[in-house]
């Protein structure tokens, strides 16, 4: 099975979604634990609480999202990889 | 999963290249539900309409002066009916997540996708766009000829109204949905005349567009891609869960044929191969080809087939909710011991969870060690450190409060004040110095406890322990 069997709504979905759930989890322990009106970055510019958890979770999202996406990056089969090279390269050697 | 696929490509294999959509995602034929009228039809309608009215009623209703239920993120303050949880009370609040997890397993273990068939927030608001698509663009034959027909000075009135009161049932429900983290009333005069925090507004069109998005376009493929529950709930089915089945051996074979004709003579099953309930399935499955992941339990192909089995003037019930075992001709259980574990399981962890919450202790106290230094000699040779006692009054009243340290032989702690007082729903920081005499302190570290007791309530009190740190021995 290769990666282009699976639709890419499905893989858009592999990669925000849940990063997405993992960030909406990551956001509530943190503000949990810690208060961002404490936090001096929020303090500082002035950022509201609701601010500061929007971007907390914004955030959040954006580190899994980039998580997510190397590890359907890696996923690829080794084969996919080299197809790719001999296909795309048009200087290598074609057997 | 490769064979459910084909399933779904040979339900939909009659229709033409024009209806293969090409939208933000992969190709994917866009389902015409058909509408379906009869008994779980009625009991889905009913779902929806009092889930979404639930929904968007609750941040509306008050209680004590304050909104009834109010996740107050600025303040970080939940109000629950008449309880108040802060950031302190994470735990009880983590138990109950816990709970609603485990009510799910049980009732999934016991009836099968029930939840995603009535209740699962998805199909509400598909049902709820089903039903404004059905109302613009009429039934799904007429659907299905306005998206092939040329585009018309009235396909794109049509579509426009459509996507109008689609985006319209969007907004305010992504209104509502603030409404439970930001108080409703004054979030809902603030939207109308555009005074919302640019947070809020941020928030109010985030969800709506994610509403929009997900029952409007994603649909059913929500249910197929993103929702784990989906993927993992047949690990608690076992041949007596409920679920929604095609009775082969009444149905096969299938085949059309005159209602006048004998079917036993004709070597025909029940099925007549009509196809509708296919055409009324939501995620365009094909029951008859057994249980499958895709489907969401929603029980409008048994409404469909049992009106055709009254045309055909056979028994209802071809497709029907039953149990493996009962469709291999054996008795269903229906305690058995997943169910009683579950139950179990289920019921003792709400009991504590309630008994926790009910006699929780409204006072939260933190003790933090003055970090500047470790600890300091005083003029009479005591040894002594300091804390900063933070209280936090979670009670609807107010309260006076007595502190005393112990853990230290003649441990002596010394206040500004002997009487401490905090307002309903405040803090109070409070500078405090223990001192020992070095004499008794048999290590480096040790440990001394603090405890907090309400004047007048002997039974509202807490402990906490912090450390003492001292010279070396
Ligand atoms: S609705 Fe009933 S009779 Fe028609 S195809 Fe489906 S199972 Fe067969
Ligand atoms: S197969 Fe039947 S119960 Fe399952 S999703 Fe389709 S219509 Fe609903």
């Amino acid at each position: 099975m290769s990666m282009s069997d699976i639709p890419i709504i499905q893989r858009v979905v592999a990669i925000l979604w849940p990063s997405f759930i993992v960030a909406g989890i990551a956001t509530v322990l943190f503000t949990t634990a810690f208060d961002p009106a404490n936090i001096s970055i929020f303090a500082d510019y002035g950022i509201s609480r609701l601010g500061s958890y929007t971007i907390c979770f914004f955030l959040f999202w954006l580190f899994g999202a980039v998580t997510s996406t190397a590890t359907c990056y890696f996923l690829k089969p080794c084969d996919a990889v080299n197809k790719r090279k001999s296909s795309g390269d048009s200087g290598s050697v074609k057997e | 999963m490769v064979e459910s696929s084909q399933v779904v490509a040979k339900a939909v294999a009659n229709k033409s290249d024009e209806e293969v959509e090409q939208s933000l995602y992969a190709k994917r034929q866009k389902i015409y539900v058909r509408e379906v009228h009869g008994l779980f039809a009625r009991l889905r309608a009913m779902g929806v309409l009092g889930l979404l009215g639930l929904f968007y009623i609750i941040p509306w209703l008050n209680l004590d002066g304050h909104q009834a239920v109010l996740f107050d993120l600025p303040a970080r303050k939940f109000y629950i009916l008449n309880m108040v949880f802060w950031p302190q009370d994470f735990f009880y609040l983590a138990l109950l997540l816990i709970v609603s997890a485990l009510t799910l397993f049980f009732v999934t273990a016991l009836a099968g996708r029930v939840w995603c068939g009535y209740a699962c927030p998805q199909t509400v608001w598909t049902e709820a766009f089903l039903w404004i698509e059905r109302k613009v663009e009429g039934s799904r034959q007429q659907q299905m000829k306005l998206d092939k027909g040329a585009n018309s000075f009235r396909k794109i009135r049509i579509k426009a109204t459509k996507h109008f009161l689609w985006a319209a049932f969007a907004l305010f429900t992504g209104l509502t949905f603030v409404g439970y983290f930001s108080p409703m009333r004054e979030l809902a005069v603030n939207f109308l005349s555009f005074n919302t925090g640019p947070w809020e507004t941020f928030w109010i069109y985030f969800y709506g567009f994610a509403t929009y998005g997900n029952a409007g376009w994603l649909r059913e493929q929500v249910c197929l891609y993103m929702c784990p529950y989906a993927r993992f709930q047949s690990a608690m089915f076992d041949k007596d869960t409920m679920i929604i089945s095609f009775d082969e051996s009444r149905g096969l074979p299938k085949g059309p044929r005159k209602k006048s004709v004998d079917k036993v003579a004709a070597g025909l099953g029940d099925c007549i191969d009509c196809t509708i309930c296919v055409q009324v399935c939501p995620t365009g499955i094909d029951i008859r080809n057994g249980l499958q992941y895709q489907c969401i339990g929603c029980a409008a192909c048994i409404d469909a087939c049992d009106d055709v089995m009254d045309k055909m003037g056979y028994d209802r019930g071809l497709i029907r909710y039953t149990t493996e075992h009962s469709l291999m001709g054996k008795h269903t259980h229906i305690l058995r011991p997943r169910v009683i574990v579950y139950a179990l399981i289920l019921f003792g962890i709400t009991v504590s969870a309630f008994y926790s919450i009910l006699t929780r202790t409204p006072i939260a106290m933190d003790v933090i060690r003055d970090r500047n230094s470790l600890y300091r000699e005083t003029n009479e040779g005591l040894i002594e450190n300091v804390y900063i006692i933070k209280l936090l009054n979670m009670d609807k009243q107010d309260h006076s409060y007595t502190l005393t340290a112990a853990g230290i032989p003649d441990l002596i702690l010394k206040k500004d004040t002997d009487k401490i007082v905090v307002k309903s729903g405040e803090v109070v920081e409070l500078p405090v110095r223990v001192q020992v005499d070095a004499y008794d302190l048999k290590q480096r570290s040790s440990e001394i406890s603090f405890t907090l007791t309400a004047i007048g309530n002997d039974d509202l009190s807490v402990v906490e322990e912090a450390r003492f740190l001292g010279p070396a021995y």
